[in-house]
């Protein structure tokens, strides 16, 4: 790319900004001398949020619940996989339990929640076992649906081949579900965060959402806003990262999808 | 396949095996909790989770703490609905207003809608207001991205066609726009009933608003000998969630029938 390409380009996808842009200033300016309790001054809930999370040591709540997070969430996505995967091997015990499977995962996680915390008490271990409850559904039924979804000529064509079973998974059935996968993976990630800080609010120490919760009960207003934009940060974060490891994995996907495109 | 002749056994076998596995799960239930496996301080023995179920359905407490759950859902669902179905045929329909907009929306979807929660306690306390506001919120996002893309969707020859008969306004709306983009409505509506139940749930429990999820809370609080009318609650959730989900899919079916063959095609929001 030339420099004038390159400019151009960046121009014409930096002038959608500023409609984003138009709201921070709305917001900064509408708020600038606001009395509200619940709506402080966008310029002191930055200044805090500096002090408190890029100073401070609030960070430390930030690294709690990210570890939480990411056992949680390997976990729900290892056991999604998997067992998406068994379900679609053994079609008939898969469909024999899916009435269960079905009434389990349309049980609002949260209803069990107390349950859990009652059970387990408020440590590590119960909120990752409320993450991945909640989480592994989306992976599992997508990787189900995603295998199910197999050209069968394929899977018959890998049989005429004598091809070991793991091979047929590796080089056939896998490559076709993948997209499927990484889209219950991403609907997975954005389940596990919010039950990330769901466990934090309803019982817990520690974590972003004790201390947005605890702020509140506070009134402490402008540490809860902090908070909330951090956690909103968080989340559009991972979902950048997750998007990134996406175009890697399905870079063949993709690049097909175009070509097909342009026909 | 198989011959034809076993057809009738061919369909009743699975569901025969179905209700095998689920009195077995049940059965399981039973089993464990009498021989004390499970610790009859956490896990309350089937039998008397479903007793307790049999008492709740008569007691008029049930039906009001549902009650107040499904009006919170319904109501936020509409609210969130209508305003994602206005919001997102404007900006569906306008490529300025469209690459404008898009990057606040997809940042506010990916924004975990709990964030909100403790600023809609403050501002409204345990009401039903709080609850409506959470769910109209966490299910207006992900269902305008999909209300956009339906609308951007139409068929270019569709779209050329409508051009040259001169469909206008509200015309060229119900007869182009809508049709094509009702399979990623429905789509975005059957994830958003789901997402709102859930959503309703958690702000009854955080929140302390009135609803199944409070119901949950203060009888895990009154302690062990409350147990099977917290599971009892929990399955009664767990049905609600089947009604609103099973509703909608066929909901779904039924109005689109005579776009199936589309639907197929369609992303499912992901």
């Amino acid at each position: 790319m030339t420099g004038a390409v390159a400019l151009r380009w960046v121009w014409s996808n930096v002038w959608r900004l500023w409609f984003s842009a138009a709201i921070l200033v709305l917001w900064w300016v509408l708020s600038a001398d606001s009395t509200s309790t619940f709506f402080p001054p966008l310029q002191r809930i930055l200044e805090r949020l500096h002090a408190l999370w890029i100073v401070g040591d609030a960070r430390r709540e930030l690294w709690s619940s990210l570890g939480h997070f990411a056992v949680g969430y390997t976990v729900a996505g290892l056991v999604g996989v998997g067992v998406g995967a068994l379900l679609w091997k053994f079609r008939r015990i898969g469909d024999a339990v899916s009435p269960v499977l079905y009434f389990v995962y349309v049980i609002p996680t949260a209803a069990l929640l107390p349950a859990i915390v009652a059970i387990m008490g408020i440590g590590s271990a119960m909120k990752i076992t409320i993450i991945v409850l909640a989480a592994v559904w989306p992976t599992m039924l997508n990787t189900l649906d995603g295998m199910r979804g197999v050209d069968p000529l394929k899977l018959d064509t890998a049989k005429v081949l004598h091809m070991s079973a793991l091979r047929t998974v590796r080089t056939v059935v896998v490559p076709a579900a993948m997209p499927q996968i990484m889209a219950g993976l991403r609907h997975s990630l954005q389940v596990a965060v919010i039950m990330m800080v769901v466990s934090e609010l309803i019982a817990s120490q520690s974590g972003i959402g004790f201390f947005i919760l605890e702020a509140q009960q506070r009134f402490a207003i402008t540490e809860m806003w902090t908070g909330i934009i951090v956690l909103a940060l968080v989340g559009s974060v991972l979902t950048v990262v997750f998007i990134a490891v996406e175009r890697v994995v399905l870079a063949w996907y993709i690049g097909a999808r175009a070509v097909e495109r342009k026909g | 396949m198989g011959p034809s002749s076993d057809g009738v056994e061919r369909r009743w076998s699975p569901i025969a095996a179905r209700l095998l596995v689920v009195a077995a799960v049940l059965a399981g239930w039973e089993y464990l909790s009498a021989s004390g496996s499970l610790d009859a301080s956490s896990f309350p023995s089937m039998t008397d989770t479903m007793a307790e179920l049999a008492r709740q359905l008569l007691s008029a407490d049930l039906w009001t703490a549902l009650w107040n759950t499904v009006r919170g859902w319904a109501t936020g669902l509409a609210i969130g609905g209508s305003l994602a179905v206005l919001v997102g045929t404007l900006l569906g329909l306008n490529r300025f207003a469209y690459l404008s907009v898009i990057p606040v929306v997809e940042f506010l979807k990916t924004v975990p809608v709990i964030a909100i929660l403790p600023l809609a306690i403050v501002v409204w306390g345990a009401t039903l207001q709080m609850k409506v506001f959470l769910v109209a919120f966490g299910v207006f996002w992900p269902l305008t991205i999909q209300v956009i893309y339906g609308v951007r969707a139409v068929d270019p020859v569709v779209r050329d066609t409508a051009v040259v008969l001169r469909l206008r306004g509200v015309r060229r709306f119900v007869g182009v726009t809508l049709p094509s983009a009702a399979p990623f409505i429905a789509t975005g509506l059957r994830v958003a009933a789901a997402v709102g139940l859930i959503l309703t749930i958690i702000a009854e429990l955080i929140g302390g608003a009135k609803g199944l999820g409070l119901s949950i809370l203060t009888s895990v609080n009154a302690g062990p000998q409350r147990l099977p009318a917290t599971y009892a609650l929990i399955l009664v959730t767990g049905v609600a969630g089947v009604v609103v989900t099973s509703a909608f899919a066929r909901l779904e079916r039924r109005v689109l029938h005579w776009h199936e063959s589309q639907r197929n095609l369609a992303p499912t929001g992901a």
